[in-house]
């Protein structure tokens, strides 16, 4: 499949030059179309055919986003996203004050178009466990026209409205109904790195919608043994089936019986949604 | 008005909010936009935003710091956090 490039416009800071640069790169490289960040928030149509059939990459240089930010006012289908400045931390480079990319800055867009496979070439991820089933017994909150769901059974939640699923010494992770209706429809996820060692309330995940972005903060501690790559396609598996096949991460465990002090049940989690919903009509 | 508890723990006890270093901030203001519980709060004089309300701040939530351009945002570190509440529950408990 083709892929077409969303960078930042990239003038005024050092990592919104080497956005450009990266897409560049992969012009040159993959033959992806860069798509100009300027012309398509004036006349989105111009770019209609491009983005039609092909993945979408947006490059942002800095946290503020703009190019993913464009792409969702747009409510176009992001499929990667990569963040200059983060991936800078990450290379442990420190990219100098200069709209000229210079030569660490190179290196860095050079180590990012490794990172960034064509489309259809990324490697598989780990396998995950099939043990984990849709569940079936829900009990509900109904708050105005709004009827929020939690299963009865089996699932436990943190205050930040995420759940865990715990079989054997590995738990399945996701956010809650309440999360998805809020959100409306969710255009985006970026999933946590596998093999990450995290704490209790780190983030496992983000999600996005035209409304709103969530990091999704695991209840439990633990290892990231499988992130749910099916997500990064269909981001709208969290709307349909938050509890099931909208799952985000899967975290080998590392101490349940100390996660589950700040862990509630469904009844329990189900007043802090009664209480939530109340506070988000105001 | 955010949640007055935590866990079943006064929200005003939990030590969780942002903390802007003003020497990197540069009011960009894209963490206000991005903040949906009024935890920042402009001002006409300097600083020309603060955190005004460090309690409505959702306890383990670190989004508002990703929007930051500079990285001027920081907040305390999860595990003591974490440590702090079940603590304070534990003494709640035994009276």
């Amino acid at each position: 499949m083709k892929r077409t490039v969303l960078p930042c416009n990239g003038l005024d800071k050092q990592h919104g030059v080497l956005a450009r640069e990266l897409a560049l790169s992969l012009a040159e490289a993959q033959g992806a179309e860069i798509i100009c960040p300027v012309l398509l928030n004036n006349s989105p149509a111009r770019y209609e055919k491009a983005l039609a059939g092909a993945t979408l990459l947006v490059i942002d240089g800095c946290p503020t986003r703009c190019a993913s930010k464009l792409a969702n006012k747009l409510a176009l289908k992001i499929d990667d996203k990569v963040l200059v400045s983060e991936q800078a931390k990450n290379a442990g480079l420190e990219v100098a004050e200069s709209l000229r990319p210079g030569s660490v800055g190179m290196q860095l867009v050079g180590i990012m178009a490794k990172g960034l496979a064509a489309p259809n070439e990324t490697p598989a991820e780990e396998t995950t466990s099939d043990d984990f089933e849709t569940p079936g017994d829900f009990i509900t909150v109904t708050y105005d026209k709004f009827i929020f769901k939690m299963p009865a059974e089996d699932y436990l939640f943190n205050e930040n409205d995420c759940w865990v699923r715990v079989i054997g010494s590995r738990a399945r992770v996701g956010v809650s109904d309440f999360v998805q209706q809020n959100m409306t429809d969710i255009t985006f996820f970026e999933p946590a790195q596998t093999g990450t060692e995290i704490e209790q309330f780190d983030e496992v995940g983000s999600l996005e919608s035209g409304k709103s972005m969530m990091d999704a903060l695991s209840p439990v501690s633990g290892r990231i043994v499988a992130v749910n790559t099916q997500l990064v396609d269909s981001p709208e598996l969290v709307n349909e089936d938050p509890y099931g096949k909208g799952w985000i991460a899967e975290i080998e465990l590392r101490d349940f019986d100390s996660d589950k002090e700040l862990l509630l049940d469904a009844k329990s989690y189900s007043k802090i949604v009664e209480k939530k919903a109340a506070e988000a009509q105001h | 008005m955010a949640e007055d508890t935590f866990m079943s723990v006064k929200r005003d006890k939990i030590d969780w909010s942002p903390t802007i270093d003003y020497s990197k901030c540069d009011f960009c203001m894209e963490c206000d936009k991005f903040c949906p519980h009024q935890v920042f709060e402009r001002r006409d004089e300097d600083p020309k935003l603060v955190v005004a309300n460090p309690h409505n701040c959702v306890v383990f939530c670190r989004a508002c710091a990703k929007t930051c351009g500079p990285d001027a945002i920081s907040f305390p570190s999860k595990p003591e956090t974490i440590a702090k509440i079940k603590k304070i529950r534990e003494e709640e408990g035994e009276q």
